[in-house]
């Protein structure tokens, strides 16, 4: 195999790696705080706000992220009335199903953080003097992200792999181009270098997560 | 004027009574020592000086302002106001683990009082020098053992110049080696005639430390006096029993 033909192969697959790091990027930085908006949520002593925030985490975690991916590509314009107003870019609409799946599995990993945290930590901060604010910010937040780390870590790689779900709505990224490749030249190639990307962009998670979980070790 | 006035504390969880008509008064400069089987009450009582627990009637009076005034609370400013002027220490240390020693010692001046590095800077090494732990200023907790957590913790609450502290049985968790470096300082900060009220199961600091003994059960005191009244020659019956189990420990 010549290294034209490889490259022939390679480039227009890591045009496709740009979208599927674009989602990556886009979706991890907004669905991280949105989801930790919708654990406070769901801690919230206003009854409806909390009702409706759990209604949502049960949805987005019940139900297929390719269901929902199908439903905000396809299905948003078809809705009666508002639905000709919903008529997005479909990488614009994938990438919202993506943050909103997604917050809801970071809010229940943020749940579980806060669950673990001892309430002598609370009561320290009480005592203390320390403001509600002031506890969730420079006492509580610094120990869940901590405790949440690997499990944050966690669902980024899968948020990568989840990526090529855009295959299914027709938004161009890396397996998208290596499957064309694969059609048009009968070789499998194409697959093994989409799963060199993936694991490429997998360890470079792996090394940044691990480097954080270093800097913020306190036990 | 007494420093504290307990008057009718009430308090349930549910339908148990653990707080059945608590009064008592705190001076300035008292040690008091409130002992009791576990279950007694004695911990709750200590926690709702300080708010962590809510009482269901009676008062509370702190240097001359009600915190609880037959049952019902202040406002949350003076609620604070009060509150700043005690600190605690709990029987599980509850120093925050992400910070070092000197961090925890820092973080409440800061934060609370908007302290200026100029001053919470000196007094916090003043006070792990007091503590016996300056060398340990940049570590963090987990690399403590738990006697050296407990007088981190000791110094944190100190930082706040409380004009007394509460500690909930602060030495229940550590062995008797460790115990005895946390009743040091305890014993110093007596001499230094701090105000403290201690819930302890170490009647040897009772007797010698405080001057002020209470004996809790079943959400009452059942005898009050000094440590001569109440451990050496107890009157009651129930008294008699658990410093006799206490002491044959």
């Amino acid at each position: 195999m010549s290294y034209e033909y490889f490259m022939s192969m390679l480039i227009p697959m890591l045009e496709g790696a740009k979208a599927t790091v674009l989602l990556f990027v886009i979706a991890i930085v907004l669905s991280i705080p949105l989801g930790f908006l919708l654990t406070l949520a769901v801690r919230s002593s206003i009854k409806p706000i909390s009702y409706l925030a759990q209604t949502f985490i049960y949805v987005m975690r019940g139900t297929p992220l390719l269901l929902q991916l199908l439903f905000f590509v396809f299905g948003l314009p078809l809705l009666p009335v508002i639905g000709e107003y919903l008529v997005l870019d479909r990488f614009v609409a994938a990438t919202l199903a993506f943050i909103l799946n997604y917050s809801a599995y970071f809010a229940e990993i943020f749940r579980g953080g806060l669950i673990s945290i001892d309430k002598g930590q609370y009561e320290a901060s009480k005592v203390l003097g320390l403001s509600k604010w002031q506890t969730t910010v420079r006492v509580i937040l610094p120990q869940m992200f901590r405790v949440t780390l690997p499990p944050i870590a966690n669902e980024s790689v899968s948020l990568v792999k989840d990526t090529a779900l855009l295959y299914a709505v027709a938004v161009p990224e890396l397996l998208h181009y290596a499957q064309t490749v694969v059609n048009r030249d009968f070789t499998i190639i194409p697959f093994f270098i989409a799963a060199g990307i993936y694991l490429l962009i997998a360890f470079g998670l792996t090394i940044v997560f691990k480097y954080l979980e270093r800097k913020l070790q306190y036990e | 004027m007494s420093f504290i006035e307990v008057r009718n504390l009430q308090k349930s969880f549910g339908p148990l009574e653990v707080l059945k008509d608590i009064s008592f008064d705190v001076q300035k400069n008292d040690v008091m020592a409130i002992i009791g089987p576990s279950g007694s009450g004695k911990s709750t009582m200590l926690r709702s000086l300080i708010q962590l627990e809510q009482v269901g009637g009676g008062s509370i009076i702190v240097d001359g302002d009600y915190l609880v005034k037959d049952g019902i609370y202040t406002n949350p400013t003076d609620s604070k106001m009060i509150n700043s002027k005690m600190g605690m220490v709990f029987q599980q240390f509850n120093l925050f683990p992400h910070l070092t020693v000197k961090q925890n010692l820092e973080l409440a001046p800061k934060l609370v009082k908007k302290e200026k590095v100029e001053d919470y800077g000196h007094r916090s090494i003043e006070l792990l020098e007091k503590v016996g732990l300056a060398s340990k200023a940049d570590e963090l907790p987990s690399r403590l053992s738990g006697g050296q957590k407990q007088r981190v913790a000791i110094a944190r609450a100190l930082m706040m110049n409380p004009d007394i502290l509460l500690f909930d049985e602060p030495t229940s968790a550590l062995d008797p080696q460790l115990t005895k470096e946390v009743l040091e300082v305890m014993r110093n900060l007596a001499e230094e005639h701090m105000t403290m009220i201690v819930v302890t199961h170490e009647m040897e600091f009772a007797s010698n430390v405080a001057n002020h003994v209470i004996f809790m059960d079943d959400g009452k005191i059942v005898e009050a006096g000094t440590p001569d009244e109440v451990i050496k020659s107890p009157k009651e019956l129930r008294t008699k029993r658990f410093l006799n189990y206490e002491l044959n420990k």
